[in-house]
């Protein structure tokens, strides 16, 4: 214990005086890169998506040999850090972490961008949503919500977990319409965020929240909720007792929230080699998964070809819903 | 008593300690600078947090965000600047007792009942954290939006003006809530086409504008105001327990709301201080007293606040869900360090859990010692030369809003706020209760919105729950309050008008 | 009771509210007047609210809320430029200054010069990028003092000082990305 809590001195002494790098091995001395590189987030600091770049930014110091800093960019709900990844200067000094909303925000006309104005470098985090239910829910298993689903008159059911038109909605009717039923049979009441969502859920408001499982993960540890499947290919290792939409209703249908790091267009490729190249070592790092672990994040790889192509994909199966629900502009 | 003992040894370990004493100066610096608030202050902790063992992690955040809270009232009361938004309720309060040339009594009670919240509402999280839970749970959307109201209604029970101004001024700032996509629909709403203002505009470049901003405004068009007689800064502490005995009921009632309201998801440390302050005012014995610098206000909201700063930890320890921004920030980090929330960091890891509940009371004890020193060295303020004190406000209400989102905008939206603000407070106009509309706007709607979707748009479910029963009643006595206040008002004039004036 | 307990507070309302109408008063305005901008500013909310597109799901569209806030703002306006609810204004009627304390003189042009802040922030906002932190800061530092009356002696030293310090603190401490610009910072 002795050792420990001296390197826990230094850490804290040295981490609030503001000097919060990680110490760093000269591992690379390439050219590139050689001054210090700028992770743009376009979320506010505190969340999962900040958390995430956070350790991906630490871990990439060590790999690159040069600090990389983390700068929140927030405002028109990730609009503006999104555009801001896109239109920095491709010299691979300013890198970005790209969430799903980029697949979104251009269907309802918010903004130009799409997935196509970046050079994807890797894709570090997946999670598939859960069918969440209250504990006291009727509802048992996956089959007899579906089955009240069906038998109920639309717009009887209620489910929330994010804002209107958010990707958990969008899931909501992906999922409707795959088992033959109108993108509002269920009715969508929006909240902001998942965790009121939930909160809504247990307290009796809403019957159905269909958010990522580690958003629902301490309402379900605390018994007052119930996974009844996961809207992804296989089950989640790190939650295997909920079975897939697949097989357990038949129904084929999989979405998911992810987040890459990506690149303005036209970064050169051997400076997409390196990053693609160190981000993979970041991804296998045991401290990376260490750390998804404990937020319950799941963990899922792509490097730049595969990256687009989930985001290719993605964009596709968005605009598909949100064009079904009424909330596609164009 | 195993777990009790080892979570003293726990928060014994030299690193915490210093962590706590370490983000303790870093709190109480941060919260007192104009444009940053105390979710700032967590939210930058959190890349430091991850080179720190749980423990002294989780300490970090406790000790900043109540040193920040406390550390809001400074800049309020030495500059009618409020630090924080939970500050905004009461600025012109203490601000009042300054130029009354009572800086040590208002800043003194600040200290010491927000310190005496801070450790109530730690009792309550230690002792009643699954009941209180259990409230929170049941409260609905139907709940929340009587809830909003009545926040919103607060504004014209604070106001020392014409409470018609009052509620206009309020109403600003529920359009300027309107502003952006954060909205029911998900529709982006009086935006003119800008990007930046699809996210809407967030209370604290608002807040910093109207207050900081505006203030800086005056500086400049006013001569310079009689300066306040020199004299040594008195004892900080001295008059406190008097003031704890005589204002021992308001105090409980600042603290008993404070925990509810922070038990409550969505409604933090601003509403609790602003409901609070309403309160005092409306059950107090000389009402004609606030707003022209009587502790009374202070000692009630100045405890609630910190106490709903500890009771917004219950719903996050045990489901998950945060009680307000810091609270959210907390989450994260718990997951990051193995502590996940739930039922089972009760049963499982007690230790631990003690361990938090002796931070927190810990927190608030050296908040004192600590928080004198920082009066002594703020009050220095009062005594510089206006011309180089205004000047750094103003630069701070441009980093500090910059800092908020690395976002040039907010820097332009401080501006237009300053504006706003010094035009309303030119014409009676009170800038506080636009600040409060701005915090409650999005609640108020969403709360109604979603509340109809799930009732299908039946209004029945508003007055048919019981909690919802009993605010609506509540809310409806205050909204006709100034009505039936104005005719006793003209009556009673009418009877006595010789002796007005 | 409440007039003497507000006394200080009221005395430099009342100074404030005389050196106003001394001086060119141009933003003190007359309740008749901010109640009819808050009419028209409710009318365009209103116009503005009915514009807005109907949600597939929702019968409360976005339109019902700034619908309501715009009738709301109207309604308060017409109520304020009436009169009604004036009574309960605290009292602002003008009293002799106190024996032996003179008046301070109210700079002249006080009114306009209150918006150099405002235009500072802009400034800053347009200027940050190309200048840097520090020479914007420095800029915007010494402006506001030397309005402010302050000497040479003190202006500068300040503008020297004060962005510096808060620079260190901002950059070095809370680790705000603030633009080099034309002067980088040694740390």
């Amino acid at each position: 214990m002795n050792p420990m809590s001296r390197r826990g001195i230094l850490a804290t002494t040295a981490a609030l005086a503001g000097a919060a790098t990680l110490a760093r091995p000269a591992l690379a001395q390439a050219r590139y890169p050689a001054r210090p590189l700028q992770m743009i987030v376009p979320w506010g600091a505190g969340g999962g998506t900040d958390a995430t770049a956070r350790i991906i930014a630490a871990l990439l110091e060590k790999e690159l040999g040069q600090p990389v800093n983390v700068v929140n960019r927030t405002g028109g709900s990730g609009v503006v850090g999104h555009s801001a990844i896109a239109t920095a200067a491709p010299d691979g000094y300013s890198i970005g972490i790209i969430t799903v909303e980029i697949t979104m925000m251009h269907w309802q006309g918010l903004t130009e961008l799409t997935y196509a104005n970046y050079t994807p470098l890797g894709l570090m985090n997946r999670d598939a949503p859960g069918v969440q239910v209250s504990a006291s829910s009727p509802y048992k298993d996956i089959k007899a919500l579906a089955e009240g689903i069906k038998n109920s008159p639309p717009g009887k059911l209620k489910a929330s977990g994010t804002g209107q038109g958010g990707i958990w909605h969008l899931a909501l009717v992906g999922w409707l319409q795959a088992m033959g039923l109108k993108p509002d049979h269920v009715r969508w009441v929006p909240s902001n965020g998942a965790a009121p969502g939930m909160q809504d859920l247990v307290a009796g408001g809403i019957d159905i929240v269909p958010c990522s499982i580690p958003e629902a993960r301490a309402m379900l540890d605390a018994g007052r909720a119930r996974s009844l499947a996961i809207m992804a290919q296989q089950r989640d290792p790190q939650f295997p007792d909920i079975p897939t939409l697949k097989e357990s209703l038949g129904v084929d249908y999989q979405t998911a929230v992810w987040r890459g790091i990506g690149a303005p267009l036209k970064l050169p490729p051997e400076i997409a080699s390196t990053l693609t190249g160190a981000l993979e070592r970041v991804y296998k790092s045991a401290e990376y998964s260490d750390f998804m672990k404990s937020r319950g994040f799941g963990m899922d790889w792509g490097d730049g070809a595969g990256f687009g192509k989930v985001m290719a994909e993605t964009d596709a199966a968005m605009g598909t819903a949100m064009k079904a629900a009424g909330l596609a502009k164009s | 008593m195993t777990d009790l003992l080892e979570a003293f040894r726990m928060v014994g370990q030299m690193d915490v300690l210093i962590a706590i004493l370490a983000s303790a100066i870093y709190g109480l610096v941060v919260g007192s600078l104009p444009g940053l608030s105390a979710t700032m202050a967590t939210a930058l902790l959190v890349p430091v947090t991850f080179y720190l063992s749980p423990i002294a992690a989780v300490a970090t955040i406790i000790t900043s965000s109540a040193m920040a809270i406390f550390s809001g009232d400074i800049p309020g009361c030495l500059l009618r600047i409020p630090g924080t938004p939970a500050s905004a309720a009461y600025t012109d309060e203490s601000y009042a007792m300054t130029r009354k040339g009572q800086a040590e009594l208002a800043l003194g009670t600040g200290l010491w009942f927000s310190a005496i919240g801070g450790i109530v509402g730690t009792l309550a999280l230690l002792l009643m954290a699954p009941a209180l839970a259990e409230v929170a749970l049941n409260f609905s959307t139907f709940e929340y939006f009587w809830l909003a109201l009545l926040g919103l209604m607060c504004a014209t029970l604070v106001a020392r003006s014409s409470p018609v101004k009052a509620i206009a001024s309020m109403l600003l700032g529920l359009l300027f809530a309107c502003v952006g996509m954060e909205n029911p629909a998900g529709t982006p709403r009086f935006t003119f086409g800008m990007t930046d203002l699809l996210g809407g505009i967030e209370p604290l470049p608002a807040l910093v504008g109207v207050f900081a901003v505006s203030q800086v405004m005056r500086a400049l068009a006013e001569a310079e105001p009689p300066p306040l007689p020199r004299r040594r800064f008195g004892s900080i502490l001295a008059g406190q327990w008097s003031l704890t005995k005589r204002y021992q009921w308001p105090m409980w009632r600042g603290n008993i709301v404070g925990i509810i309201i922070g038990v409550l998801p969505g409604a933090g440390a601003d509403m609790a201080a602003w409901v609070s302050y309403a309160m005092s005012k409306r059950f107090s014995k000389e009402p004609q007293k606030f707003g022209t610098g009587h502790p009374e206000g202070l000692v009630e909201s100045g405890a609630s606040n910190n106490a709903s700063l500890a009771s917004g930890w219950v719903p996050a320890l045990l489901f998950g869900i945060p009680g307000d921004t810091i609270t959210a920030i907390a989450i994260g980090v718990l997951y990051m360090k193995g502590l996940n929330p739930g039922p089972t960091l009760f049963t499982e890891r007690a230790s631990s859990m003690y361990a938090l509940y002796i931070i927190f009371i810990l927190a608030n004890i050296i908040m004192i010692p600590l928080g004198i020193i920082m009066i002594r060295v703020a009050a220095t303020v009062l005594r510089a030369p206006r011309a180089s004190i205004m000047p750094i406000i103003l630069l701070l209400c441009a980093v500090g809003a910059f800092a908020t989102g690395n976002n040039l905008f907010a820097v332009l939206l401080v501006a237009f706020f300053g504006v706003v603000g010094y035009v309303m407070e030119r014409n009676g106009y009170p800038v506080a209760a636009m600040v409060l509309g701005i915090v409650m706007g999005t609640m108020v709607e969403q709360s109604f919105v979603t509340s109809l979707i799930k009732s299908d748009n039946s209004l029945m479910p508003f007055i048919e729950r019981p909690i919802s029963a009993v605010l609506a009643a509540i809310t409806a006595g205050a909204l006709l309050w100034p009505v039936v206040a104005w005719i006793l008002r003209r009556t009673a004039a009418r009877r006595v008008a010789p002796q007005r004036g | 009771m409440a007039e003497n307990s507000g006394h200080v507070r009221g005395r430099r309302a009342r100074v404030e509210a005389r050196s106003l109408r001394k001086g060119n008063g141009a933003l003190h305005l007359s309740d008749r007047v901010t109640g009819a901008c808050l009419v028209a500013l409710g009318g365009v909310t209103a116009y503005g609210a009915s514009l807005q597109p109907g949600v597939p799901g929702q019968d409360v569209g976005p339109s019902v809320f700034p619908m309501i806030i715009g009738c709301g703002l109207i309604l308060c306006g017409a109520m304020i430029a009436l009169g009604i609810g004036h009574s309960f204004e605290a009292p602002e009627e003008v009293v002799p200054a106190e024996p032996g304390q003179a008046v301070p003189q109210p700079p002249r042009f006080a009114e306009w010069r209150a918006f150099l802040p405002p235009l500072l922030l802009i400034f800053y906002m347009l200027a940050v990028e190309h200048l840097g932190f520090v020479l914007t800061a420095a800029a915007i530092t010494l402006a506001v003092s030397l309005a402010m009356g302050a000497r040479w002696r003190l202006a500068v030293p300040l503008a020297v000082l004060a962005p510096l310090g808060i620079h260190l603190v901002f950059f070095k401490l809370l680790r705000v990305p603030l633009p080099d610009g034309l002067l980088a910072m040694p740390w």
